[in-house]
């Protein structure tokens, strides 16, 4: 007992971690080793199969048209979804960092988007792709335009559901660009406005190379949060038509939870967790550094 | 001179217009969510929808009241507040502890880290395990099962973010309360916490946000009608059907605004609550 009271004394500190770090645990790590374990299996808990299958999962899963189909797209998401909204966020940014009058009105409207949940979003511009009621059509015809098959045509639906990310995460890129540059000291530019350098030139050599930084955090957390792409393609198309916004997070949904396919899915899940975990360090490595 | 005046009328004017245009893209679907909401269903479901609405009618706020809406917004209230007060509960003893202690080994280094990639993880990952885990406890189409789920998104996030506001306690304030012979766990209620008050808001409103926005966990772990939550309720009516619009847009409006208005209080705190950044 007195042991006991000692070693409590001593690692007092370890309590006000510890229902932090049980919690973790049972949420966390437990379950990434059981999906690791899960992905070596045939397991289905409907009909009660749980069978060692060895790397038949896998085999299987990287002959899958559906899977393959589906980790081109997310790629295809990701890289589309990420590099448009940093480089829009880069323009707004830059929009708003200029003093003009009634931005402190207009600055929180632009955030509106990323406030609103996913689905609310995805009804909204389901209704505007709409093929015949839809705005967006209706606009195009009243112009004399061909309507566009937005969510229903194999080339584009995958194109309409990044437009949908665009619209809603562009406000990130632009806050965490916006924050990089009001950090830049105004006195860089005027010592170089001294020196003659102007507009194009201004930006090239103070603002992008001070921005560098930020510019990578917003490509990281972006490219991070539209890997795991699923709200928005369930609620806006279902994976279709035919297979062309399939991802892997809805391959895993549909393996998982439509035809309780576990093992399949947790193969496809250690598949999916290992990819972002590579970017995932990049992003940590920085923040390591930083709380040094 | 002449010239020089005006390019920059132009470039003044060039920026207006760039301005506008960035206004429009942001918000119009906004205003047409509004708008469609007040509308005649001949309004929209049609090949010519009106750009304003003509009639203005509350029809189908009425109809979404009628429908029991209100039972999906009590369930999204009652998660999303009870997956935020456990979270906090956790996370301010333990980014405290974080912020304050060495431990042995760099575990709170080691914790930090973990609870980061965690959060960048893809809720879909573990969803498999965390779907068997509730069944196991009994806790499928519970709201108590999905307030724990929900910890994988706000306990990490609880942790990191406190961890910064805790940081910015000064130490002297917490070294006076040792010497007056105040124990720990005395000195992080009493002198602590007043400190990181506003804080301790900034983050639980956050939370709130993230819980009451989610959709996957919810969708997954919640299968019976009496207990979904608004995100899968409007994921209902989206896919089932086609083209009722009215009554989703006025549950879409209803079901953000107590986000929108949250959202108000913690603007100077934006970046902090959706980036972990670094140097």
């Amino acid at each position: 007992m007195r042991r006991l009271r000692r070693w409590s004394h001593r690692h007092a500190n370890l309590l006000f971690l510890l229902p932090a770090l049980i919690l973790i645990v049972f949420l966390t790590v437990y379950p990434l080793v059981r999906v690791f374990y899960l992905s070596f299996y045939r397991y289905n808990p409907i009909r009660r199969i749980e069978r060692f299958v060895g790397f038949l999962n896998y085999q299987r899963l990287f002959s899958d048209r559906f899977f393959l189909t589906g980790l081109k797209n997310t790629f295809l998401f990701s890289v589309g979804a990420t590099l448009t909204e940093v480089l829009l966020g880069l323009g707004l940014a830059l929009l708003f960092n200029v003093k003009f009058r009634g931005r402190k009105f207009l600055l929180p409207l632009v955030i509106f988007p990323m406030m609103f949940s996913t689905m609310v979003i995805c009804a909204i511009w389901r209704s505007m792709y709409h093929y015949d009621y839809g705005i967006f059509n209706y606009a195009l015809r009243s112009a004399g335009l061909q309507p566009v098959k937005w969510l229903i045509s194999q080339d584009l639906a995958l194109w309409s559901v990044v437009l949908v990310d665009i619209w809603q995460w562009t406000p990130m890129a632009f806050l965490i660009l916006l924050a990089g540059l009001q950090s830049i000291p105004g006195e860089l530019y005027e010592a170089a406005k001294v020196d003659g350098a102007t507009g194009v030139r201004l930006f090239r050599h103070i603002t992008l190379p001070l921005l560098r930084n930020h510019i990578f955090l917003a490509l990281l957390l972006r490219s991070i949060d539209t890997f795991k792409i699923f709200d928005k393609v369930y609620a806006l198309t279902g994976g279709g038509p035919g297979t062309a916004t399939e991802t892997i997070s809805f391959y895993i949904y549909r393996e998982g939870f439509r035809y309780f396919n576990m093992g399949r899915a947790s193969a496809a899940a250690v598949v999916m967790f290992l990819a972002v975990s590579v970017v995932s360090f990049v992003y940590i490595r920085q923040v390591w550094r930083g709380e040094g | 001179m002449n010239l020089w005046r005006a390019t920059a009328i132009a470039k003044r004017g060039l920026f207006w217009i760039v301005l506008a245009l960035v206004m429009v893209f942001v918000l119009f679907p906004i205003y047409w969510m509004l708008t469609t909401s007040f509308k005649e269903p001949l309004e929209y479901a049609t090949r010519t929808p009106s750009w304003f609405p003509h009639r203005i009618t509350l029809e189908h706020y009425r109809e979404i009241w009628k429908e029991g809406a209100y039972r999906y917004f009590i369930n999204t209230v009652l998660v999303s507040v009870g997956a935020t007060l456990l979270s906090l509960g956790i996370a301010f003893p333990a980014a405290y502890g974080l912020a304050r202690f060495r431990f042995p080994a760099r575990l709170d280094l080691f914790f930090l880290l973990w609870v980061l990639l965690v959060r960048m993880a893809p809720p879909v990952v573990l969803a498999i395990p965390l779907y068997t885990t509730l069944q196991g406890m009994g806790l499928l189409n519970k709201l108590t099962g999905l307030v724990i789920a929900y910890q994988v998104y706000t306990l990490p996030y609880s942790i990191w973010m406190l961890l910064r506001f805790v940081r910015d306690v000064p130490i002297e304030v917490e070294e006076a309360a040792a010497i007056d012979g105040a124990s720990k766990g005395r000195t992080l209620v009493s002198i602590v916490l007043p400190l990181v008050g506003p804080g301790l808001v900034a983050t639980a409103i956050f939370a709130v946000i993230m819980t009451w926005n989610e959709f996957i966990y919810a969708l997954l772990f919640l299968r019976r009608p009496e207990v979904f939550t608004l995100p899968i309720h409007i994921s209902h009516f989206i896919t089932e059907y086609e083209v009722l619009w009215g009554p989703l847009m006025a549950i879409g409006i209803t079901s953000s605004l107590p986000i929108l208005i949250l959202s108000g209080y913690v603007q100077k705190h934006l970046l902090r609550g959706f980036a972990i950044s670094f140097k």
